[in-house]
């Protein structure tokens, strides 16, 4: 079976899936079977076989479990969004179809993505105008004590998506060239390997802007993101373990720091330790996270069982109840894994997790087959930025980490993530259909 | 509601199975990719790193001529190299047609590559100039330049 084939193969489970979500969904709502799942299947598998010709055009060679699994992402989204809300379903699958076609403009029209390396610093600096956007008064908006999006008129928009990509494209292209001098300058002090002093600059720079981020847009979760990739492509880059562990000293020291000195990250701290000690006020988005989660059993409640919002909501709920009639607050942005956990059970949620491990090892996959440094560090950049992402929310909400506000990538609800990580894996396709083309005429092997 | 329950929970236990067996397939199949792709397929250099065992012979680059260097001075070669005008270069040359960051040399699969930086004068391998890549030989004479060095494999 060629890869093209099996790429398409593995659309059909996904169709399925869809399907079986939307029925299931309907029939907990409306206590009866229709034929629109169907149709919502059909839609779906329209798309993404769409989607999937565009590859086989273009990327003939790309890997062919990427797509599939990316499908099934968003599959899990539209199915868990639209069992809490219809018309959020809708703008989702909107949202979900702009996506395809960013996708798909990505690979059609960035015919090389070498060229990315070129414009390494203006892409940096669109980046961190991106990052900073929020802080601009007027445009910027908080949410929940970070400044995390920008609102132009009826738009509400996520600039870190956008920059996060901006970011590891120019530190791709930066360590590919630095690589060398940063392994050869390097000298031993005292058993740890120590960088070149001359080109611990960047490092300190890079590190600085992570702590930047830390009190400008208030979020540990992004903070912690940008910062993990940084360290991720400093490994790959120069192999050495002692610079991550410094690199890993300097964010917790900074973390640390923060924590005792700035309230509102102080407070998240507090929070992620004694979640219960305020469980009807600040640990009370945590709290019930691990409530719904501890409820969701082995296989769950079942699909469109949980329950979400108290059924009869008083006039003065808000008094006991911090958002009003909502068990579990923000349902289908950050906790849209608690939702998955409660109505899948563990091994839902734990198929959510080998569903981005699975992606996790494709794009490291890919880094391994390319053929050129940038193409590597590019690769292990992006997926390393997509799985910290997935880490840092499922971490959150199971409190293995500091809650923080960031998207489930591809499965929670919202424009600028989908559109960013569609992008993000149109030109992980673009490096691997590149790495494969050139193992296969290489090997004269046939590649899976 | 309740005639319509079994079909929920049918739909929800086929719902996971058809997801773990989807997964499965994933794994399955690229377990076996893994097992037949022993290697990673073209070595660029980032597989053996300072550190790590490359079965790449000792070498080192030979000053015969070079402005600012000591002739017949040898540079170790290990973990690779790369020559050029710049401070980022690890050898030095202030030769003025060389450029910033003009080549490099760097093992890959048990031989030692001298490759081209996209060089503004180009360089020289044994008086022809090279053309992207080319692996290096005992004696070989690489040329920036007026600068000249000499390879010595171990």
């Amino acid at each position: 079976m060629s890869a093209r084939s099996r790429e398409l193969f593995g659309l059909v489970p996904v169709a399925i899936l869809v399907t079986a979500g939307f029925t299931a969904v309907f029939i907990v709502e409306s206590a009866q079977l229709g034929g629109t799942s169907l149709f919502y299947g059909a839609y779906f598998l329209a798309l993404c076989v769409a989607a999937h010709l565009i590859i086989r055009w273009r990327l003939p060679d790309a890997d062919p479990f990427l797509f599939p699994l990316v499908a099934l992402l968003a599959a899990f989204g539209l199915v868990m969004i639209y069992r809490m809300n219809a018309d959020l379903a809708r703008d989702q699958a909107n949202w979900f179809v702009l996506g395809l076609i960013a996708f798909s403009a990505t690979i059609i029209f960035l015919r090389d993505y070498h060229v990315l390396e070129r414009y390494r610093y203006v892409i940096a600096s669109a980046g961190i105008a991106l990052l900073l956007l929020p802080r601009v008064p007027g445009i910027g908006a908080i949410t929940n004590d970070a400044y995390l999006s920008i609102q132009l008129g009826p738009i509400t928009f996520q600039p870190t998506e956008i920059a996060k990509l901006c970011i590891v494209i120019f530190l791709a292209s930066y360590l590919r060239e630095k690589r060398e001098v940063l392994v050869v300058g390097a000298r031993r002090i005292m058993g740890v390997t120590l960088p070149p002093l001359k080109h611990l600059g960047p490092l300190l720079v890079v590190w600085g802007i992570a702590m930047l981020m830390l009190i400008f847009i208030r979020d540990l979760g992004s903070s912690l993101m940008f910062f993990g990739v940084f360290l991720a492509l400093i490994y790959v880059a120069t192999a050495r373990i002692s610079f991550v562990i410094i690199g890993l000293g300097l964010f917790l020291l900074g973390a640390w720091f923060f924590a005792s000195t700035v309230g509102h990250v102080g407070e998240r701290f507090d929070i992620w330790l004694n979640p219960f000690a305020d469980a009807s006020g600040a640990g009370y988005q945590i709290s019930q996270s691990l409530f719904a989660q501890a409820d969701g059993g082995l296989f769950g409640q079942g699909l469109g069982s949980s329950l979400l919002e108290l059924p009869q909501v008083s006039a003065d709920c808000a008094e006991q109840f911090p958002s009003c009639g909502a068990i579990l607050p923000a349902p289908h942005t950050d906790f849209v894994y608690s939702v998955i956990v409660n109505e899948l059970g563990l091994f839902g949620g734990a198929a959510v997790i080998l569903i981005y491990l699975m992606i996790a090892a494709r794009g490291f996959k890919t880094a391994l087959l390319a053929n050129d440094g940038f193409s590597k560090l590019l690769a292990t950049g992006l997926t390393a930025v997509f799985a910290l992402q997935a880490f840092v929310i499922i971490g959150g909400v199971t409190r293995v980490i500091p809650l923080t506000g960031v998207t489930l990538p591809l499965i929670s609800y919202g424009g600028s993530s989908i559109i960013a990580n569609m992008i993000l894996f149109a030109l992980l396709l673009m490096i691997s259909d590149d790495a494969r083309r050139h193992a296969r005429t290489q090997q004269g092997g046939d590649l899976v | 509601m309740s005639d319509i329950e079994p079909i929920a929970v049918v739909l929800k236990f086929g719902f996971l199975a058809v997801l773990y067996l989807f997964l499965f397939w994933v794994t399955r199949t690229a377990l076996r990719e893994l097992r037949g792709t022993a290697s990673p397929g073209l070595d660029t250099g980032y597989h053996e790193v300072v550190g790590s065992k490359s079965s790449s012979p000792d070498a080192w680059l030979v000053v015969v001529k070079a402005k600012g260097l000591k002739r017949g001075e040898r540079y170790d070669l290990f973990g690779g190299l790369s020559i050029g005008r710049s401070d980022e270069a690890e050898i030095r040359i202030s030769d003025k047609f060389s450029s910033g960051l003009h080549a490099r040399l760097y093992s890959r699969a048990g031989s030692w590559i001298v490759q081209d930086l996209d060089s503004t004068n180009g360089t020289m391998l044994n008086g022809d100039e090279l053309q992207g890549e080319s692996e290096v030989l005992d004696g070989d004479v690489i040329e920036i330049g007026d600068t000249k060095f000499r390879i010595e494999l171990g």
